[in-house]
């Protein structure tokens, strides 16, 4: 080789290695397998003077060939003469209609094909030509795997956004299940949230009570129910509440090259939504709980006002006697009551009583009470008779657990002779002089029993300076934060001492000594008492 | 819950709407992708997807979405989303999506973005 060849080999080099840069910056830019391999002929026209550069492709050794860039059908014919093995190939032919058959062969496992036809200015391929061809082939293949770890990036990308649109869609999710209030709506959401997050192509939610299916719903809303839970490619799961399974199947997931195997993560997936179900569908029920514990608090709250309502505002006036009376409800509603009424024959009718229990059906009880005592004070009031009757009718109305002790007394003012009949009721203490006697004929509570069994009632007379405490267990039965009651010792002891001239001082004075003994504790029955004073 | 998926498409101008229904998935996706195809063959490329009728899309769905998108960049078009569930808004803002499609409230927006 002589100089002036040499310096020619020199500037083609040096025009070549400049279009080498260009076509590197065409090629890497290349999106799709085909825009790479159109650019990557194009090069290979401008470079060569060839119009014929076909291009092949196949993913795998044992795959077919796939055109990818053809400018000569015929090219096809020459499909056989493509060796494809571990090492790059590249056939020269002078006399042939495609002087160059080369494969490639690509780090990923796949292979390029060219079948390249002769120089447009019919001369032999050179030397340098065959150069400059291998440097372009290894530029191809740059430029490839530079697509590919583009495709790569692209993928690693669009996988990592799409776990954060899982995750975020699963937050969101539970969200926005938690403010639906119709189990239907969170199922149907929680259904669709969990097919797309998995790619699946449908889904079922099967709620089962019993062993048998009560209710299915399908996603995409077309889904052949039967044709989801066929397929070989599912997974699911199932969360439980009161005994109603609710079964979440998924079948199909879905890829760019079709149906493929769910993985590890979808089944975390699905038991993530699976759980918010359960919890929504806890929250649901806790929420219509608390709805109804509402509702029956304020009907309660009604109640235990209508049950106040009962207790008369004032007492009537008994000439010649000084009667006061109080009752304190606890929180709910109780059982205790008293009244006073003037019967036609001009005597009056004492009553004070206390339903075993507290609660709606106590006050209940003492409603009926209250309108048969009512029914009774119109017509002529026999003491016997009446509690014989109200016996039968509270015995009637009551469960065999309820019944109520009452103590009533028929008090004639003109000779302050008392008629008194206890059923079942605390001794009623009555201050005769200076001692205490203790007012406890009768019978059984009303309601107890029905056996025909008649009440007794007693006389007494009460003379001028001669007091009554008509009182519950309430009182009785107080207790401190030692767990200590107020106890029936300490209420006769605290009736003889005080003998105030008035009854409402009396009163006020006890509750302030049942007060001081329960202190901060919470009253936890009712409280009820009744003061008669025979005026001197 | 979701319908059958099923589209309808209009064109307007240098645009074609693409009006969808039901589960963008692998099927729903290559429904729109065909449907761009044969506008985009036609010269088309300002594109409008309406959404309205799709409130549940997977990562297929998506993956079709964005070969959309790349093909439109390569020859300046438009991809105006519209009338965008605001999970499904949420969703292809983390996906990236509109780093290189718009999004519109409603179509006569979305034409005003072409």
């Amino acid at each position: 080789m002589n100089v002036v060849e040499y310096n020619n080999i020199i500037d083609k080099l040096s025009v070549q290695v400049k279009s080498f840069q260009e076509g590197f910056s065409i090629l890497s830019g290349s999106n799709t397998l085909k825009e790479l391999s159109t650019n990557f002929s194009h090069i290979l026209r401008g470079n060569f003077f060839i119009s014929d550069v076909n291009i092949f492709f196949k993913n795998t050794l044992s795959a077919e060939w796939e055109s990818v860039v053809i400018h000569n059908p015929r090219c096809l014919e020459c499909l056989p003469f493509l060796r494809t093995s571990t090492n790059a190939h590249i056939d020269y032919f002078s006399d042939r209609e495609f002087g160059i058959i080369a494969t490639l062969p690509l780090t990923d496992g796949s292979f390029w094909g060219l079948v390249i036809g002769n120089k447009i200015d019919k001369t032999e391929i050179t030397e340098l030509d065959k150069i400059t061809l291998q440097m372009f082939l290894q530029l191809l293949d740059n430029a490839y795997q530079s697509f590919i770890n583009q495709r790569t990036e692209k993928q690693l990308n669009f996988s990592l956004n799409h776990r954060v649109v899982q995750l975020n869609s699963l937050i969101d999710t539970g969200i926005e299940i938690s403010k639906l209030h119709k189990t239907s709506s969170l199922l149907e959401l929680s259904l669709e949230r969990a097919a797309a997050l998995t790619n699946a192509s449908c889904g079922v939610l099967q709620i089962i009570s019993g062993g048998e299916i009560i209710s299915s719903i399908g996603f995409p809303g077309n889904s052949d129910i039967k044709k989801v839970l066929s397929s070989d490619k599912i997974i699911d799961t199932f969360v439980e509440f009161q005994k109603v399974k609710y079964l979440f199947t998924l079948s199909d997931k879905e890829s760019r090259k079709g149906i493929i195997d769910f993985d590890q993560t979808d089944r975390i997936l699905l038991t993530a939504f699976a759980r918010q179900v359960l919890t929504a569908i806890e929250n649901e029920h806790l929420h219509n709980e608390a709805i109804e514990k509402e509702r029956m608090h304020k009907e309660i709250e009604m109640a235990a006002e209508i049950q106040r309502r009962i207790i008369p505002q004032s007492l009537p006036e008994i000439n010649g006697f000084d009667l006061a009376g109080i009752n304190i409800p606890s929180l709910e509603i109780g059982g205790d009551y008293y009244d006073v009424s003037k019967l036609k024959d001009g005597r009056y009718l004492i009553i004070i009583a206390d339903v075993a229990g507290k609660g709606v059906a106590s006050g209940l009880l003492v409603n009926t009470l209250n309108a048969s005592l009512n029914a009774f004070v119109e017509n002529d009031f026999k003491l016997t008779n009446v509690a014989n009757r109200l016996n039968k009718i509270i015995f009637k109305a009551s469960t065999p657990e309820k019944y109520i002790t009452g103590f009533i007394a028929i008090l004639d003012p003109t000779t302050g002779v008392i008629e008194y009949l206890n059923a079942g009721h605390n001794p009623i203490f009555y201050s005769s002089n200076g001692k205490i006697i203790k007012l406890d004929k009768g019978g059984f509570a009303f309601g107890m029993l029905d056996f025909g069994l008649p009440y007794e009632s007693a006389f007494v007379q009460m003379e001028p300076g001669e007091k009554i405490l008509f009182y519950t267990d309430g009182i009785t039965e107080a207790m401190n934060g030692k767990n200590e009651e107020y106890s029936d010792e300490k209420l006769e002891l605290f009736f003889l001492n005080n003998k105030p001239s008035k009854a409402e001082i009396f009163i006020k004075s006890l509750i302030m000594d049942v007060k001081k003994h329960t202190e901060d504790t919470p009253q936890s029955d009712d409280i009820t008492a009744l003061y008669l004073i025979r005026n001197k | 819950m979701s319908p059958e998926f099923h589209l309808v498409t209009e064109t307007k101008d240098n645009c074609v709407i693409i009006n969808t229904t039901g589960y963008i998935n692998n099927i729903g996706g290559q429904k729109i992708v065909d449907e761009f195809y044969k506008h985009n063959g036609n010269g088309i490329n300002n594109v409008i997807l309406n959404l309205a009728e799709s409130n549940v899309v997977n990562s297929i769905g998506i993956s079709f979405l964005i070969e959309i998108i790349e093909k439109l960049n390569q020859s300046n078009g438009n991809l105006i989303f519209t009338n965008l569930d605001p999970s499904i808004e949420k969703t292809f803002t983390i996906m990236g999506l509109f780093q290189f499609a718009k999004k519109a409230d409603n179509l006569k927006e979305a034409f005003k973005l072409i």
